[in-house]
């Protein structure tokens, strides 16, 4: 076992500048070595991946929970998760990030959608002002993008109304119909506007 | 009913949204174990929206975090628990529908381990040569020094000459992986010869990348970057 650990953390910088030239794709494919780690039963993996990325999976969580406590324990059971399955992640297909974060947003949305929904809409959905903070931190999350991101650009180029729908469903977790009912139009509209606005943005992501 | 491949990327959008309804979202995350150009179309994009979680201010965190996750660690013991408090189709099944399950996680394991020993063998045996050579030479282009630099952390540096260091400084090492990154530390040559240095990852090294020794305080430059006067220095080529 020690072996096996002494290995790896040889391999860890290789692995880390196999292609990139730039220190964000390095961490990236850091987090591949941390997973494929994960996949043999060693926690330094888990460790490293907790280390570089845990702060900022329960910012993402409490985004859409609106509160901490709930947004730790959501990256608690995920944490499980990408423990139990990082040998189920193909390096060919998409970010080891990527997949990281998504086993959080889904946890996050799971339990925003499941019986603790509405204890969370009570205690603070509803609150006004609480909810103009959300929208401002939706919105704010687009704001942040980098200023060369493609992202940023190509949701910049959408009608301001389909940006905001998507942002709201994505970094606030919000559904079509919540999404309808806060922007005052009806369902079937608000699912069009979506549409539209996921179709042009891959468009222009292309 | 067969999902047509051209809504792949459609419903890998609305899927990674989450705004699928519930039965629909079901499927997909079931089809995605078998279906390889819609587990395709859904990492992509994951990728596609991750700048926007990656844009977020970091939450401070709860220094029991991780703690509680570690001993849930234990309580589970890695492959054992593979599955069985997550996927809802273990949950409900007998005795007989487990065990294959088993099987696939056994084989996912052998998988893994197959995959890691194939990596570790091509790890091994690429890191044998450096990216790049660089030779280091003074200002009156004598060759003072080479840089072998493994593009793993790890750079080789061959003193070629005797320098003349003062008891209170010390010789260190520095690359400039780029402009924007600014030069690096490779780290100190704390004796007089030649070492084997680790440093942290930097971006791999490239063709015409600078490589050079600097003359510092003691316990390397204070400041992160070269202050003191430079020994040696050139340019890498790469490997052929």
């Amino acid at each position: 076992m020690t072996i096996k650990q002494a290995e790896y953390s040889r391999t860890d910088g290789y692995f880390g500048r196999e292609d990139g030239t730039t220190l964000s794709a390095d961490l990236s494919s850091d987090l591949e070595t941390a997973l494929l780690a994960c996949a043999t039963g060693d926690r330094n993996g888990l460790r490293r991946i907790y280390d570089s990325e845990a702060g900022r999976l329960v910012a993402v969580a409490q985004r859409i929970l609106r509160r901490h406590d709930l947004a730790e324990e959501v990256v608690q059971e995920a944490f499980l998760r990408i423990w139990t399955h990082a040998h189920q992640y193909r390096p060919g297909r998409g970010s080891a990030r990527g997949w990281i974060y998504a086993i959080v947003r889904n946890r996050a949305l799971n339990m925003l959608r499941d019986g603790k929904r509405e204890d969370i809409v009570a205690e603070d959905r509803l609150d006004a002002l609480q909810e103009a903070g959300q929208m401002d931190e939706i919105m704010a999350a687009w704001q942040k993008l980098d200023r060369d991101t493609r992202l940023r650009e190509c949701l910049g180029g959408l009608e301001e109304v389909r940006r905001r729908s998507i942002l709201m469903a994505y970094v606030g977790g919000f559904t079509h119909g919540e999404i309808a009912g806060r922007l005052k139009i009806p369902l079937g509209t608000a699912k069009s506007w979506i549409r539209r606005g996921l179709s042009s943005l891959r468009e222009c992501l292309a | 009913m067969t999902i047509d491949p051209k809504d792949f990327p459609a419903l890998a959008d609305e899927y990674v949204l989450g705004l699928l309804d519930e039965a629909t979202a079901d499927r997909i995350a079931r089809d995605l174990e078998s279906n390889q150009d819609l587990a395709d179309a859904v990492a992509a994009a994951q990728d596609r929206f991750l700048p926007l979680d990656m844009a977020v201010e970091p939450a401070r965190i709860s220094a029991s975090l991780w703690t509680s996750i570690e001993e849930r660690l234990g309580s589970n013991n890695a492959r054992s628990a593979s599955g069985s408090p997550e996927t809802p189709s273990v949950r409900h099944a007998g005795n007989d529908n487990i065990r294959p399950g088993w099987r696939v996680v056994a084989l996912s394991a052998i998988a893994a381990s197959l995959i890691l020993a194939i990596t570790l063998v091509w790890t091994t045996m690429r890191t044998v040569e450096p990216v790049v050579v660089a030779v280091l030479l003074n200002e009156a282009g004598e060759v003072q020094a080479i840089v072998e630099d493994f593009g793993n952390e790890t750079a080789k540096v061959r003193l070629l000459t005797d320098f003349a260091v003062p008891a209170d400084k010390t010789m260190q090492v520095w690359t400039l992986p780029s402009r924007t990154m600014g030069p690096m530390s490779l780290g100190l040559l704390e004796e007089k010869h030649s070492a084997v240095l680790k440093s942290i990852s930097l971006p791999r090294p490239k063709e015409t990348q600078l490589y050079e020794i600097t003359l510092e305080n003691s316990g390397g430059s204070p400041t992160g970057r070269p202050t003191g006067p430079i020994l040696a220095k050139g340019f890498a080529k790469l490997m052929r």
